[in-house]
């Protein structure tokens, strides 16, 4: 070809090459070396001490434990959550509604605005608007302490994060739902079959690609989940609603042990990258080819 | 006929239901906005009530505060800075990985790409040592171009699938024509990414305006490069008893967004698809 042994090759992939080394593979580089040591990031020199930080997140108390269930729980709920209802409301999306346009760019929306954002409007309706909301209505679901409590301050988060994620979702599925063939729909309905086995022998196992997309992506977008708990709860109460990304974060910049953050850092790195690779096998081999 | 009827009311039930859960579904949203207009005592009094009148003290003095003007200058270079070296390494790279396929364009590939399994918080910690050292960290410019490394592996993905459609008769024909390979790709190739240079723009500028992490790791307190995400924040968090300052913040660091939504919405959908289902 015209570009054999040409220096362009080298010349035009440089400025990306470079680009991501420093940015990405050089601090994820220094990373792994400095989880071997102890450094509160102020002495010039970091203090080697092997796989003492290993050792401490494992054996000496479970806290960093405490906090990737929390992670795993709050991930496996938001992908629950997320992928459902995203996938209920783009079937009545695609239906022809005289609202449908509008309706799809109202689930939109949350998803445009910035999460911290996000968290601080939750944590007003929660706080403000709930008890306002009780006074009229006397629900007493309004009336509990949605951000006091550690059990509900759970939901709370997982109900802010699907809340603000859920459009995204929509959009996919209804691209999805999109690429069915309607003469496929058709055949069935002559053929006899109701509006539930069109959608589990027909819609859904054509939808596949559109799933594995959905669940890899709230897949990691779960378990990196940091501004709005940041907004909303900052990881209480009790420390109960504390996500490996905020601890992370929290044990290096808060408490100076760069060396302890960076170890949990890798776990978390080790953790993610074996889970996105189950999910993305089990969602591909349950797709189904046209 | 009769079925044909039927039909239609099913319809209709099925609208109304929809609309009430739209309407559900964002009214926190709108509450934000009501109480933006609100006087303290309104706000303590009733969040739920509509304001008395609509009074834009609140959006004076939050602007003010804020220093609105220059966090939205900020945001904008920042952005700027950022989408324009995504799109040019990123379309460049993918340009002559797909065209000249050796063992070094195919590993370059690799690199450049493999990151988008890296999630930011693991390495964050000692990218803020790296960004000091090289002097890319307190600065606009400087944040802007960070945005480069994170915005370049799934660009230069998403681009690559685009070029492995476009024919090369294309560029044999600029060649033979007497034009550079640079030439060639400035003026023949780059034209003809366009759908997906847009659909980059679209996914990368949600990205770099509403970013929080990253500027809140190597701004610190600097008014000069706040963001506009990352200061409505600290004002929130400043003052976070008094809801109809902190409304304000937050709508005026949504609006922008909420702007770029209304007037884009049809190409911002469809980015975010393309760039999903390819990235």
């Amino acid at each position: 070809m015209i570009f054999e042994n040409k220096k362009e090759k080298y010349l035009f992939t440089l400025p990306a090459i470079f680009m991501v080394s420093i940015t990405i593979y050089l601090p994820f580089l220094i990373s792994s070396y400095y989880s071997l040591t102890e450094w509160n990031g102020i002495d010039r020199e970091a203090k080697f001490i092997g796989l003492e930080n290993f050792k401490t997140i494992f054996f000496e108390n479970n806290q960093f434990f405490d906090v990737l269930i929390f992670t795993g729980n709050y991930t496996a709920l938001f992908m629950l959550f997320s992928n459902l209802f995203a996938l209920i409301i783009a079937l009545v999306l695609v239906q022809k509604l005289k609202t449908a346009k509008l309706l799809r760019g109202i689930f939109f929306v949350p998803y445009i605005m910035s999460m911290i954002i996000v968290g601080f409007i939750w944590k007003f309706i929660f706080s403000q608007g709930f008890a306002r909301l009780y006074e009229i209505t006397e629900l007493g679901l309004l009336n509990l302490s949605w951000l006091g409590n550690s059990e509900l301050a759970f939901y709370s988060v997982v109900l802010v994060g699907v809340w603000q994620q859920l459009g995204f979702y929509i959009v996919l599925y209804i691209a999805g739902l999109q690429a069915i063939p309607g003469d496929l729909l058709e055949a069935a309905t002559v053929d006899g079959a109701n509006i539930f086995q069109k959608f589990f022998k027909i819609t859904l196992p054509l939808l596949g690609p559109s799933i594995t997309v959905c669940m890899f992506m709230s897949l990691t977008r779960g378990l990196k989940v940091f501004d709005i708990i940041l907004a909303l709860t900052q990881g209480g109460p009790g420390g109960s609603t504390y996500s490996a990304t905020l601890d992370i974060y929290r044990e290096a910049f808060q408490y100076n042990n760069y060396g302890l953050g960076s170890a949990k850092a890798i776990i978390f790195f080790i953790i993610v990258l074996i889970l996105t690779q189950i999910v993305l096998k089990i969602s591909r081999r349950n797709e189904v080819e046209l | 006929m009769k079925r044909n009827s039927r039909l239609k009311i099913n319809y209709f039930i099925l609208e109304v239901i929809a609309i009430i859960a739209a309407a559900i579904f964002i009214y926190p949203v709108f509450l934000m906005f009501i109480n933006s207009f609100k006087t303290f005592r309104e706000v303590i009094i009733d969040v739920i009530a509509l304001p008395q009148q609509l009074n834009i003290d609140n959006y004076f003095y939050v602007i003010d505060k804020m220093n609105y003007p220059r966090l939205f200058v900020n945001n904008i270079l920042i952005t700027a800075v950022g989408i324009t070296g995504i799109v040019a390494f990123s379309s460049l790279a993918a340009y002559i990985i797909d065209r000249s396929r050796s063992r070094f364009t195919s590993l370059a590939f690799l690199f450049i790409i493999t990151p988008m399994l890296i999630p930011f918080q693991t390495f964050m910690i000692t990218l803020l040592k790296v960004m000091n050292i090289i002097n890319l960290s307190g600065s606009r410019v400087g944040l802007g171009i960070q945005y480069w490394g994170f915005g370049i592996p799934m660009a230069t993905f998403i681009y690559f699938n685009f070029m492995k459609t476009v024919p090369k008769e294309i560029d044999e024909s600029a060649f033979i024509d007497g034009a550079t390979t640079f030439q060639t790709f400035i003026y023949v190739i780059f034209p003809i990414l366009k759908p997906v240079t847009a659909t980059v723009i679209v996914l990368d500028v949600m990205w770099i305006w509403n970013d929080f992490l990253l500027p809140l790791l190597m701004v610190n307190d600097s008014q000069k490069t706040k963001t506009l995400v990352l200061a409505a924040y600290n004002f929130v968090g400043q003052y976070n008893t008094q809801w109809h300052y902190a409304m304000t913040a937050m709508v005026l660091a949504i609006v922008p967004s909420l702007i770029f939504f209304v007037l884009l919405q049809k190409y911002i959908v469809k980015g975010v698809v393309a760039g999903s289902l390819k990235g």
